[in-house]
């Protein structure tokens, strides 16, 4: 069990005990997961059985249906969510660069005010903003809920990227520009492949935000723009516990196939990434 | 930007890489500031222009007020409590496993990414009257009917709540401190062990106090979500007391908008709230900042 860089050590006690732990973890984690899965196929689960009466997938139909409260809400939401995690994360690698690179007055000013969205919850927000979003057309709209869902995605996006800024330093771009390579070609293979990891995480942090955000877009977007988390919301509160459970499944299966996609797309750019350093 | 000089241009830079991202947090402080002003009884869109008290004063007066507040602070310092702990315990497992990359992603990611409301219907099907767990109490016969068993769902102590923000949160507080924890370990901590530090020492003493930084800045941002989330408390919670901000959507909701002066007034009451907490965060920091300058003089 024990990795295989350290296989020469001894797995201490304390190793098996953690490992313990962490199964134990897993499981928990895992529960619920099992719960609402075997509720999204059962069509009657009557009590006190253990096991579902008996099986149906009415549930998956529902919410695969080709309707703007089946597929048509998954397809927007998904649009949604790519479309807030591009944006809020170039937003935030510039304004991680400001931040961790350059000294200007209004920096510390800045650093803050990009904070605020971590300092003061997102319903006092949504509830404040819903008049002026209106006023300016931006209610009901899409950009409207892309552009509210980036403000509360930005902090999180900031952190990731200034982490990651600071870390990358400036020492690779230097070295490129000193060894005579252009602002382009510096800007690709020195600059973005020291911040990949950071963008990967930050763009996929921003994705599940965006994707799983309720009352944001229930005010931002006055019920026109129903996104998948506000169809299914009013099945989980109680009713039709098959459709919620299918509901609910949809949701994960989608989000941890794009956090799949996006942890395979990480590791080809790495391994490319090293390619290119060993060939040149 | 070619057309200024160079030394304009490296002045300008920052202020052009701040702006996008300036901007996103001005409408984040406008919406906001526009909701505070409300509580004040400015609606500008109505023609009220007058600043007044009148609607604290009447939020202040209401009977569920006081325990609408307390409630909402118990629930949020209870789950971020557990959530620290259980956080910290976490991280400090998965490096003291050694957990493989699939391992951590499992442990931490899975939770990240479900979105609290569905977690809520997770609880409900297991710990509402009729669900799986009174069923397993059924079987050994300690349940006899659903409204024999606790139901998790409407509960006063809200330990549904609860559940669901831990369930959440520990992964989401591990995730924030277990690569620097990591890290430590590897380094500093390999130096203590050398010399003479037993694992307990090690931890408490050099790995602990060089994390404190990244743990309470998460344990900031866990207990103002659960101050701050409707979804959980809407799904979960008891009729009496709700928590402040789904007490400020019924009054948002209400068809009469002048009642949107009590509910700006509740969210003003939450931000203050959220303010003391982040006081709170930046004193310890600046306290932390402080000790260790000392410590270093010594």
């Amino acid at each position: 069990m024990c990795s295989k860089k350290r296989q020469g050590q001894a797995c201490g006690k304390g190793t098996f005990w953690a490992r313990i732990y962490l199964v134990v973890h897993l499981v928990l984690v895992l529960i619920p997961i099992a719960i609402v899965a075997t509720w999204s196929v059962s069509a009657a689960w009557p009590w006190p059985s253990l096991v579902p009466a008996s099986l149906t997938t009415r549930g998956f139909e529902t919410v695969l249906a080709d309707s703007s409260t089946g597929l048509g809400s998954l397809w927007l939401s998904i649009g949604i969510a790519i479309a807030c995690a591009a944006f809020t994360t170039c937003v935030a690698t510039l304004g991680a660069r400001a931040i961790c690179l350059h000294t200007w007055r209004g920096r510390r000013i800045f650093e803050f005010a990009t904070m605020l969205p971590f300092l003061i919850p997102g319903t006092v927000f949504a509830m404040g903003v819903q008049v002026a979003f209106i006023r300016l057309g931006l209610a009901r709209s899409v950009g409207g809920v892309i552009l509210a869902h980036s403000i509360v995605a930005l902090p999180y996006a900031m952190s990731i990227m200034c982490d990651v800024t600071r870390a990358a330093g400036r020492r690779m771009e230097e070295t490129s520009l000193t060894c005579g390579a252009g602002r382009l070609s510096t800007l690709v293979h020195a600059t973005l492949p020291g911040l990949a990891p950071g963008i990967a995480s930050s763009l996929l942090m921003c994705y599940i935000l965006s994707f799983s955000q309720y009352f944001l877009t229930l005010l931002i977007g006055g019920g026109t723009v129903r996104t998948f988390a506000l169809v299914l919301f009013p099945y989980l509160g109680g009713g039709d516990r098959t459709i919620a459970g299918a509901y609910g499944i949809v949701f994960i299966a989608v989000t941890l196939t794009v956090f799949l996609v996006f942890e395979l797309l990480i590791h080809k750019l790495r391994a490319v990434e090293e390619i290119a350093y060993y060939e040149s | 930007m070619s057309l200024l000089p160079r030394k304009a241009r490296s002045r300008v830079a920052p202020y052009l890489l701040a702006l996008p991202a300036a901007l996103l947090a001005c409408v984040f402080v406008f919406g906001v500031a526009n909701g505070v002003a409300q509580g004040f009884g400015i609606m500008p869109f109505l023609d009220m222009h007058t600043p007044t008290l009148e609607y604290y004063e009447q939020v202040f007066a209401r009977e569920d007020l006081l325990s609408s507040l307390l409630y909402s602070l118990y629930l949020a310092l209870v789950s971020s409590l557990i959530a620290l702990v259980g956080g910290v315990a976490l991280s400090y497992m998965l490096v003291k496993a050694k957990a493989g990359r699939v391992a951590r992603l499992a442990a931490l990611q899975i939770p990240i990414m479900t979105m609290h409301a569905l977690v809520a219907m997770a609880v409900m099907f297991a710990f509402s009257g009729s669900g799986l767990a009174a069923r397993l109490l059924h079987l050994v016969g300690l349940v006899a009917t659903p409204s024999d068993f606790p139901s998790a769902t409407g509960a006063t102590s809200g330990w549904g709540i609860i559940l669901v923000y831990i369930w959440k949160e520990i992964p989401y507080l591990a995730f924030c401190t277990v690569s620097l924890m990591g890290h430590i370990s590897d380094s500093l901590g390999e130096a203590a062990r050398t010399c003479g530090a037993n694992a307990r020492q090690t931890f408490l003493q050099v790995t602990l106090p060089l994390c404190a930084g990244a743990i309470l800045r998460a344990f900031l941002v866990v207990f103002v979500f659960a101050l701050g989330s409707y979804e959980v408390p809407f799904l979960l919670g008891p009729t009496a007391p709700k928590t402040l901000p789904v007490l400020a959507f019924i009054e948002f909701q209400d068809p009469d908008i002048v009642n949107r002066c009590y509910s700006m007034a509740l969210n003003g009451t939450t931000t203050l709230l959220c303010s003391l907490a982040a006081i709170v965060y930046f004193a310890s920091i600046a306290l932390r900042d402080r000790r260790q300058a000392g410590g270093a003089h010594v």
